[in-house]
């Protein structure tokens, strides 16, 4: 059976007045990397908080793994969600390895949080608080603390933001290598780095006001004009 | 000299309860970010609770063990059944809330068990060894110097050594993050609610024989030695509200032996505007400011 299947039928989301989503529908098959791009305030991140239950939708449902699903944050990942924050949000009071630790059950929750650092190159900055580090480093410990859990499902918020493009190669293999090629994760992407997109995905939706304006892979999306059109404007 | 050194053994005896109180009021501070005005109260309900153990049964043991188990229940009853649902959008809400508890808690003791002082029971000496002709410390002050040792040890391992500590730390400074890593911050929040309410407890088991008796007011003035103690430390700092504790038993008993005992309660009033004036954050905050 397939697992880290993730559908959302017709998802809307109102906040007052305001249409934050409007009707999105979105297949993430299992062991593929789907992205979510759009310009900014297209509605990405409240997808994303759509899946993560900090924001329930007005209209729609999800199903996981083919049935209907209400989520909750604090239960996705007993389910194998797990999911990374634009801002870096790391518990300053605690160390990098008590931060990766935080979300790693069981007696080998050192062990496993430390090879978790390693993986993403900063096991050395394991007894520093994050608070002291660089921004890129941070966002390599907040990628280290996602793949802890061993998700089946990773949610990756702009994980590119702030990164140089060394970082971004680097980041783009994870994501392509070991993450899907060795562990068959889903990925789910939110970014603005389009050579990140376009490289990892294979199959990206285009919001635009929080309405779907497309659906398709990376070879599709870069030569349809509506999307273009939401990105530069409409040609005069 | 023999004055000043029975006086320093006494404020640190002292001190240890207050340590241990401001030790409760700071879990639920950094769980929370409420001041829990309510925790005399509810310590002084679960010495109640002890004080009908050790009458039915004769044991002060087990009147002690009711007295925590009861602590640990009302902790998770204020804060399953009433606190979780004060609106947390200004500070003072939770404080309007604790007192109202306060009076509810107050009244229903005062009608179970009447408004007179109860004479309790202390499971040791409270008379003083005497080394070279000096008083230093009785059998019982080393009975609450070795309990307030080991809850401020056993609190220290839970917190930096357990994982369950971990989420209590996380939970507490970024819950929304917290829940995406699978805390139950809620349950974590009980937790801390119930474990401050248990050390308190214990303060109230520890000091109320030492003061005037048990009555439903019994511990209103140790309440503000004890919220002094954790201003003094910073809300934040369980150190610093160790350290507070031992700071203000001193000064009550400097003040007591050399100046005037009625004078004392005043030091501390005078110690506490002192702090807020001087170092609002207390002499062990971050420099983070304080929101409440």
């Amino acid at each position: 059976m397939a697992t880290g299947e993730l559908n959302l039928h017709h998802i809307g989301v109102r906040f007052g007045g305001l249409v934050a989503l409007d009707d999105v529908s979105l297949r993430v098959a299992p062991g593929k990397v789907v992205g979510v791009i759009g310009p900014n305030g297209a509605g990405k991140t409240t997808l994303f908080n759509v899946i993560s239950g900090f924001v329930t939708p007005s209209d729609g449902s999800l199903t996981l793994d083919g049935k209907p699903w209400r989520p909750r944050p604090h239960r996705l990942s007993g389910l194998g969600i797990a999911r990374t924050l634009q801002g870096v949000g790391q518990f300053g009071g605690m160390t990098v390895l008590e931060n990766v630790m935080v979300g790693v059950r069981g007696r080998r929750a050192e062990a496993e949080a430390f090879a978790a650092l390693d993986r993403c190159g900063v096991a050395q900055y394991a007894a520093v608080r994050p608070g002291t580090l660089p921004y890129a480093i941070r966002k390599r410990v907040e990628l280290a603390r996602a793949l802890a859990s061993k998700p089946r499902i990773l949610m990756l918020d702009e994980p590119a933001g702030g990164l140089d493009t060394d970082e971004i190669r680097w980041l783009g293999d994870l994501i392509r290598g070991e993450l899907i090629k060795d562990s068959g994760t889903t990925v789910l992407l939110v970014e603005h780095h389009m050579d990140l997109v376009m490289s990892v995905c294979d199959e990206i939706l285009v919001l635009d006001f929080g309405k779907p304006i497309a659906l398709g892979t990376p070879g599709e999306i870069s030569t349809n004009e509506r999307v273009t059109e939401a990105y530069l404007g409409a040609p005069a | 000299m023999n004055q000043f050194v029975y006086l320093t053994f006494d404020g640190l005896s002292r001190g240890a309860v207050y340590a241990a109180f401001a030790l409760a009021l700071v879990l639920i501070w950094r769980a929370a970010r409420i001041v829990n005005f309510a925790q005399g109260a509810m310590a002084v309900a679960a010495v109640y609770v002890a004080y009908s153990v050790t009458s039915a049964t004769g044991s002060y043991w087990l009147g002690f063990v009711a007295a925590l188990v009861a602590g640990l229940a009302l902790g998770v009853i204020v804060e399953r059944v009433v606190m979780r649902f004060v609106d947390h959008s200004s500070p003072l809400n939770g404080v309007v809330v604790a007192l109202g508890l306060v009076l509810v808690i107050q009244g229903v003791l005062g009608i179970v068990y009447g408004s007179e002082f109860h004479p309790v029971e202390t499971p040791f000496s409270r008379d003083a060894f005497e080394i070279g002709g000096i008083a230093l410390l009785s059998r019982y002050d080393l009975f609450v110097f070795a309990a307030v040792g080991a809850v401020v040890a056993s609190l220290t391992l839970l917190f930096t050594r357990t994982p369950i500590g971990l989420r209590m730390r996380a939970a507490a400074f970024a819950p929304d993050v917290s829940r995406l890593l699978g805390v139950s911050v809620g349950g974590m929040l009980t937790l801390g609610w119930a474990l401050a309410s248990a050390v308190g407890s214990l303060a109230g088991m520890l000091v109320v024989p030492t003061e005037l008796g048990l009555h439903p007011t019994a511990m209103d003035v140790v309440f503000i030695s004890a919220f002094t103690a954790a201003v003094v430390g910073g809300l934040d700092s369980p150190i610093g509200a160790v350290t507070g504790g031992l700071i203000v038993g001193l000064l009550l008993s400097y003040v007591s032996g050399y100046v005037e005992p009625t004078v004392a309660p005043m030091a501390v009033l005078l110690l506490l505007v002192v702090v807020l004036l001087g170092k609002p954050g207390g002499l062990f905050s971050s420099s983070k400011a304080r929101v409440a």
